[in-house]
């Protein structure tokens, strides 16, 4: 890997998210993780940006007149040019609606992962399909698929649910419930002993908070999302108005998410005949706020679900477990 | 018959710490009786005694621990500037109340006039250098502005009178269509005190061209990407009469804290034009004499940073001439005198003559400006 040359480099786990990208990998027994905000804006050529640019290390493609920069450093220059970023991918597959998100898409996965020569193993994540609706993931899966064969590996994909699985259920032979609360939707996946057994999404997730909230309070999206991710949390008072909106569309996305999966269940033929209460893990970005899972947990308790669970806890590393069950189910692999 | 090898499957993979080779093994005894567990019918019964006998063959796994660990790399850093400007005294407590297409109000009772708002290029890096440590290839760059530039339009002037009203008017527009079309100034204070943003707070304005400006450890060089300008309609009146008239200097006041408030910008970061412009050419400060020495600082709710030793002097060795000196007031004579002194005394800390000194300052700035140029950002652009 480009970035620390001590890695092991016998596998790459790779969380393809609406909002992030996350690379893991292995160095001896720890995972280590690179994360790029799955995002860019272009901004006005200026011999002084670019220069400015190289300088910093901050990818960038010079595009005719424009540099676009992609990755964390877009955040901060949408911030300051007071614009909304674009986004490569929308409800977890390629963005339909942005005809640089493709291209963009490329640059910050190859700003993350180096060609290689020897058919190394990558596993990447691909959501299921939405709940209710027709699978059209097809075209998000083979083309991330064509670019990282591109570069030279050994490509297979993980569902997300079933990475957060493969990361954080090992103490129950990868057996329960993986819930992964992103940016364009939530990933839910059931496994019996590290078997999926089956697997839905729901398009209500961060993203759909952001620009709810944005809609109510006159702030831009991009803007809420910094609010949320740096302060919103659950079960306070809260002073100010969009940390208000923003625990009202909190409560609604949970709902859904509980409404889903009993719909799912209920609508199973798969379900384990075991009598035993699954493990449920909630990870992701969405998932990070202080008594999200509190809260989901009263939800799911009001709920009638064919699953009883044992345990509802949070991912020790929410933002990285999708990642590092890719990691997991590729080096398996080998 | 099900069930038993499943049991066994748990308890051997339990005993199994490596994620991995847990996985691993999960994978291969369960997978091929995917069907068989989760089906309704033993459609595969012989699998069942074939995975018992492979957990009973599989060997015990060496025992690894796995630990999850923070990134190891961080994107690039570029510092905010709000963040690391100095603290500054008392920030204004101002916000936007109102906004049209046309005009902004503001709790101070500021109101903008956003007509003639032209874009410029976008502010969007500008170099910031560390007193005492000024490596010309190596500054820190910024976005947010960290100060305001007073200057002074030097337009024709109509008696301010009743009577004179439509010429003033007149002569304003005029002004108005003059800076707005060389992104002179973001703001602009007619002689009714109205404030007209000219050029947006995210672009650069061409109202300081060569010039140098410090507050605290971070010095500033040519500071049209750096400082917000805001220019009064009004001609230089030498010694301490008044430039601007008291709607001025009110308009002036709620616009300067109005920035203060939306920018964090210490007052010692308020300054004239007079106190920051340079000519590289000759190596003297004062090339332009806008303000440059009767600014209403008090009025304006500013300390008087007349008083500030001009860091063109200390920290890059410029020097200043007589024309200078006659067109600035007393009070900037206390700065000066204060810039000579820390130069004097930086000279001998390091046992050499002023003159050497100055010299080595010099080729510091002519490094910094040399390496401005190779990344576009140094301009002679200034109104």
């Amino acid at each position: 890997m480009r970035h620390n040359d001590k890695v092991n480099n016998s596998a790459v786990g790779l969380d393809v998210g609406t909002s992030r990208v996350c690379l893991a990998q292995r160095v001896g027994d720890e995972f280590q993780y690179e994360t790029q905000l799955n995002a860019f804006v272009t901004i006005p050529f200026s011999k002084m940006t670019e220069s400015v640019l190289k300088k910093e290390k901050v990818p960038h493609t010079v595009a005719g007149s424009d540099i676009v920069v992609h990755g964390n450093e877009s955040d901060r220059f949408a911030d300051v040019l007071n614009i909304e970023t674009r986004r490569t991918m929308d409800k977890g597959v390629l963005n339909p609606a942005e005809p640089e998100g493709l291209g963009m898409l490329r640059k910050i996965v190859e700003s993350m992962v180096d060609p290689v020569k020897d058919r190394q193993k990558l596993c990447f994540t691909v959501p299921a399909a939405p709940l209710g609706a027709e699978d059209n993931l097809t075209y998000h899966e083979a083309t991330l698929r064509r670019i990282l064969t591109e570069l030279g590996y050994e490509v297979k994909s993980v569902n997300e649910g079933l990475a957060v699985i493969y990361s954080e259920l090992e103490s129950s032979n990868y057996t329960g419930i993986g819930i992964s609360c992103g940016g364009g939707l939530c990933n839910v996946c059931v496994a019996y002993l590290s078997v999926p057994v089956f697997s839905f999404s729901i398009p209500k997730a961060g993203d759909y908070i952001d620009t709810s909230a944005a809609a109510v309070t006159g702030e831009r999206a991009n803007r809420v999302r910094i609010v949320k991710e740096d302060s919103f949390h659950f079960n306070g008072f809260f002073a100010d108005k969009l940390q208000q909106v923003l625990g009202v569309y909190y409560d609604e996305m949970i709902q859904s998410l509980v409404q889903g999966m009993k719909q799912a269940f209920s609508n199973s033929r798969n379900l384990p005949k075991s009598s035993r209460p699954l493990p449920i893990v909630l990870s992701g970005g969405t998932a990070l706020p202080e008594g999200f899972r509190d809260r989901f947990a009263k939800a799911l308790s009001e709920t009638d679900l064919p699953i009883a669970s044992n345990e509802i806890r949070i991912a020790d590393d929410p933002l990285h477990a999708s990642a590092k069950g890719a990691l997991v189910a590729a080096l398996a692999d080998i | 018959m099900r069930l038993i090898p499943r049991i066994l499957v748990e308890r051997r993979a339990a005993t199994i710490r490596d994620p991995v080779e847990r996985l691993r093994y999960l994978q291969s005894s369960v997978v091929p009786r995917e069907r068989t567990i989760y089906g309704r019918t033993h459609k595969l019964p012989w699998l069942g005694l074939a995975l018992l006998l492979l957990c009973v063959l599989i060997p015990r796994y060496k025992e690894s621990s796995v630990k999850a660990s923070l990134p190891v790399k961080t994107a690039a850093h570029i510092a905010p500037a709000a963040a690391e400007i100095d603290q500054p005294d008392t920030i204004p407590n101002v916000w936007l109340v109102d906004q049209t297409r046309d005009f902004e109000t503001y709790s101070n009772g500021l109101r903008i006039d956003d007509r003639y708002v032209k874009p410029n290029e976008k502010r969007i890096f500008y170099p910031v250098y560390r007193s005492g440590a000024i490596d010309a290839g190596q500054p820190e760059w910024r976005s947010e502005p960290a100060g305001i530039v007073y200057h002074t339009t030097e337009s024709d002037q109509a008696r301010f009178t009743a009577d004179q009203n439509a010429r003033l008017k007149r002569i304003a527009k005029a002004v108005i269509g003059v800076v707005q079309q060389n992104h002179s100034y973001h703001f602009l204070i007619d002689r009714f005190g109205q404030v007209f943003r000219i050029v947006p707070e995210t672009d650069v304005a061409n109202h300081a061209g060569y010039s140098v400006w410090a507050n605290g450890n971070s010095i500033y060089v040519n500071l049209n990407s750096s400082f917000l300008g805001i220019a009064f309609e009004t001609q230089t009146q030498l010694g301490d009469q008044a430039s601007a008239n008291p709607a001025q200097v009110h308009a002036a006041r709620i616009l300067t804290e109005m920035l203060r408030a939306k920018y964090r910008i210490p007052q010692t970061n308020c300054v004239t034009h007079a106190q920051v412009s340079v000519n590289p050419d000759n190596m003297l400060i004062g090339y332009h004499t806008d303000w440059a020495g009767n600014f209403p600082f008090h009025d304006i709710g500013l300390s008087d940073n007349y008083a500030l030793a001009p860091p063109s002097i200390y920290a890059f060795g410029f020097g200043y001439d007589p024309t200078f000196v006659h067109a600035t007031g007393v009070r900037l004579w206390q700065g000066l005198a204060l810039a000579e002194d820390q130069m004097q005394t930086q000279a001998a800390a390091r046992g050499m003559p002023m003159s050497r000194y100055r010299a080595v300052l010099q080729k510091t700035y002519k490094e910094v400006l040399a390496a401005l140029k190779a990344v576009g950002a140094a301009t002679d652009k200034s109104s």
